[in-house]
């Protein structure tokens, strides 16, 4: 089972290709606390559905983990998961099979 | 090679198109509740419930990897059950609403993801005259189209900044397992309620779909097409 720092790992460069495709200056170079959808964040609604469609899919490839980011969840939490990269991350681990 | 990903080619109308885009040189893509049926080299069958997600996601995973991408698909399956609504247990009810609406939502998703890429993507759903006709013995059948057909026309909008076009195409009666049983006197009087009367072939869905296929359609989305003259 991956890591913590493999899953960002994966996260930040997915997001970083997110950037070149969308042209998304601003997430060029993310970090754990690049802010990414909601409140300073650079994603609108299109680029969030195509990052986490991303980011389950090489979930799937690299680390063959299946796992659903918009579940029911994520869209009744109280804080979006989606808001940031470390938060990203969280919501991955939490739905990683224990 | 394009790939095209048809449901319920096993048999019927989907095995039909399946060897009429094998024929013109697509890679097919085709699942069905059983095996398969068509042997080619471009065939590649996947035995699964459209309405079981875990396997829909699976197949989606696998396509990905062996073929990075699917340029089309037709969400073909479908299932009816002919009976008066007061005759209409809710087994029955969720049976049809499984398949027919959750199994084409289900491919949708997943095969828009794959589509994403190729900026060109197209999706044509399965509805049905028994729709706008509103054919008594069908309200569940029908009501399940009219769900996809609602489900059509959104995903039109939330896909167009995908590049990935999203229409329906409603047959009227063809010679298949679905209508099978269907006494003649109810079928000829739904035919006389077309504006050309006769029974649908499989040829006149060939030529609505590749109408849809074609490149030069990338304007025309969220439409629903009835053949026969229903309207």
């Amino acid at each position: 089972m991956p890591d913590r720092p493999a899953i960002e790992a994966l996260i930040l460069e997915s997001v970083q290709m997110l950037a070149q495709d969308f042209e998304l200056d601003a997430l060029k170079s993310p970090t754990p606390d690049t802010a990414l959808y909601g409140e300073g964040g650079a994603l609108d609604s299109m680029a969030l559905v195509n990052l986490i469609a991303d980011i389950e899919e090489a979930l799937s490839e690299k680390f063959n983990l299946s796992i659903a980011l918009a579940d029911e969840k994520a869209m009744s939490a109280r804080n979006s998961p989606y808001r940031s990269v470390c938060s990203l991350t969280d919501a991955v681990i939490e739905r990683m099979p224990s | 090679m394009k790939t095209i990903v048809i449901t319920g080619s096993r048999k019927g109308i989907g095995k039909a198109l399946a060897e009429h885009y094998l024929a013109t040189g697509w890679r097919v893509i085709g699942c069905s509740r059983g095996e398969g049926s068509i042997e080619s080299p471009n065939y590649q069958h996947f035995a699964l419930d459209v309405s079981d997600e875990d396997a829909v996601v699976a197949m989606a995973r696998k396509l990905k990897a062996t073929h990075g991408s699917v340029d089309a698909l037709l969400n073909n399956a479908g299932i009816a059950s002919m009976n008066h609504a007061l005759l209409t247990p809710a087994s029955t009810v969720n049976r049809i609403l499984q398949t027919n609406v959750v199994g084409t939502f289900l491919f949708c998703r997943e095969m828009a993801k794959l589509m994403r890429r190729t900026q060109n993507g197209r999706i044509i759903n399965f509805t049905t005259v028994a729709h706008p006709l509103n054919l008594e013995g069908e309200a569940i059948y029908a009501a399940s189209k009219a769900a996809v057909e609602s489900l059509t026309r959104i995903l039109a909008r939330e896909l167009a900044e995908l590049k990935i076009t999203v229409n329906a195409i409603g047959p009227t009666p063809i010679e298949t397992d679905l209508i099978r049983g269907v006494p003649q006197a109810k079928m000829d009087a739904l035919l006389a309620r077309q504006a050309v009367r006769r029974m649908g072939e499989v040829r006149d869905v060939i030529n609505a779909v590749d109408f849809y296929l074609r490149e030069e359609s990338d304007f025309i989305t969220g439409q629903v097409l009835y053949l026969g003259g229903v309207c």
